[in-house]
């Protein structure tokens, strides 16, 4: 039994259906990676997978348990599972890198002031920003105020991090740094779902490529499977225009 | 011209003046915390309320923020009373006061609603947030950091405003002034003693509100 099933998704926007027949699974400790062209549904998919959009059919489930989306107690008990980091970080700009990192276990979770502190202040230096604990977002870099978004979101000790695009925003010489945080993620055994452009970094971290098109998995590989050999048409076709450049 | 300051036919007056300015600085913070209270209501509704509610409050602002505070005061004073509602002279310039200045941080609370980042609850949601704690840890101090500055000017000018209650007998800074002037007839130090008082009032009380930016909103500025 997969540790995340998700069966026959389906949701959308409204009237726009935007994502249809999900199916995928996802081992505990793996990297799975999202790709696809623009307003395919990747981010849609993650934005279902951690509790801010309802879902219309099908149905999630972890360790064998269904997710449950109807009552807002459900949701949160769900979103202690997921975590989201994304694009534009959502830092909460009147805190502290170290206070963002630690409300969530302490007014959520209820955990011990000191406890959460404690274990705050190693996850901030665990993503290289011991020396910034008490700086505000908005005097941080991007890459910083990303890295203190995984932080936070690795605070509540999720059993799978959801990073949608998250070095999108960023000046290119910011990259590698987020990305190696990734890395060192990736090393301690973190089951992730990534959607990202980053290519080369996709086909090095991943365990499985999804790639999505007009709201569907069209194709589910190793890295590859979808890079060098893709079995359908328009993989072929985004695969080759993403490599070219 | 060969005007000789003297100073010694106002001093006798200083404590009288210092009064007033109590007056006026009362004035400002009664008429201040009406005019918030009214400025959230009419923002709140202007934003989130029923069409019929809003625009009711719109054309109160609009009118308001397109005529001049005397006009409005003169009315609240002079035609009130053909109503039936009779106001003594302290009590008018209060509620005019307090109308006007409502009408203003009515759109400037406007504002701090719509800046509200929809990206930063929807992150606080995903920690598990309940409703009450993101509006309480998010929204509520990201909205007073943006409303501190622009509300805080609202306080000085309303301060300033208070010196029309002259016009209308309140004997507050303005009032006791021209009070001491015909009695004096020394207007260019009577005057210039009460331009002083609203400006050690207006500096005391910026610094005040500068100290608190700073240490509770982390915004930068200065007095001078
Ligand atoms: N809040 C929204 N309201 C309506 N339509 C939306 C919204 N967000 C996304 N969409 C639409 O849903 C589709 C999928 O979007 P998204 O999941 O963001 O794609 P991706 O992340 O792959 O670029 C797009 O067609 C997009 O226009
Ligand atoms: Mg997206």
């Amino acid at each position: 039994m997969p540790y995340l099933e998700i069966d026959n998704l389906s949701a959308d926007y409204g009237k726009v259906p935007v994502l249809q027949d999900i199916n995928l699974a996802v081992e505990r400790g793996e990297i799975v990676s999202i790709i696809g062209p623009s307003g395919s549904g990747k981010s849609t998919l993650l934005r279902v997978l951690t509790g801010l959009l309802k879902p219309r059919a099908g149905s999630v489930a972890v360790a064998g348990e269904k997710l449950r989306y109807d009552s807002p107690k459900d949701l949160r008990r769900a979103r202690e599972k997921f975590a989201i980091v994304f694009q534009q970080f959502n830092l909460f700009q009147n805190m502290t890198a170290l206070r963002n990192v630690t409300i969530a276990p302490t007014i959520v979770q209820k955990r011990k002031a000191a406890e959460v502190e404690a274990e705050a202040r190693a996850l901030l230096e665990k993503v290289g920003l011991s020396h910034r604990i008490d700086a505000y977002p908005d005097e941080m870099s991007g890459g910083q105020q990303q890295r203190v978004a995984i932080a936070r979101a690795l605070a509540l000790k999720p059993d799978i991090l959801h990073l949608d695009e998250v070095t999108s925003a960023l000046d290119p010489e910011l990259v590698s740094e987020v990305l190696d945080t990734i890395r060192l993620l990736a090393d301690d055994g973190m089951t992730m779902m990534i959607v990202s452009h980053e290519m080369g970094f996709v086909r090095e971290v991943s365990s499985k490529v999804v790639f999505m098109a007009d709201g569907r998995v069209v194709e589910v590989g190793p890295p590859e499977q979808i890079f060098d050999n893709p079995q359908t048409q328009r993989c072929t076709d985004f695969v080759s225009r993403i490599l070219r450049h | 011209m060969n005007y000789t300051l003297q100073f010694g036919q106002v001093t006798p007056y200083l404590w009288y003046l210092a009064g007033g300015a109590w007056i006026a600085l009362q004035l400002a913070v009664v008429a201040f915390i009406i005019g918030w209270a009214i400025g959230l209501v009419c923002a709140s509704i202007t934003e989130y309320g029923p069409k019929p509610a809003r625009i009711a409050v719109r054309s109160y602002v609009v009118f308001v923020l397109n005529t001049p505070l005397l006009v409005q005061i003169f009315f609240i004073y002079f035609a009130l009373p053909d109503y039936g509602i009779l106001l003594d002279s302290y009590d008018a310039v209060l509620i005019g006061l307090a109308l006007n200045a409502g009408a203003y941080m009515s759109e400037i609370q406007r504002a701090g609603f719509r800046s509200i980042r929809r990206e930063e609850i929807e992150a606080a949601e995903t920690l598990g947030f309940t409703r009450v704690q993101s509006i309480r840890y998010v929204v509520v101090p990201h909205i007073l950091k943006v409303l501190y500055p622009p509300l805080s000017n609202q306080f000085i000018i309303i301060t300033m405003s208070t010196s029309i209650a002259a016009i209308f007998g309140v004997e507050e800074l303005t009032g006791r002034a021209y009070n001491i002037n015909s009695i004096t007839f020394r207007s260019l130090e009577v005057f210039s003693i009460s331009a002083v008082y609203y400006i050690v009032l207006t500096i005391v009380a910026s610094t005040i509100l500068y100290t608190v930016g700073r240490y509770f909103f982390r915004i930068k500025g200065s007095v001078f």
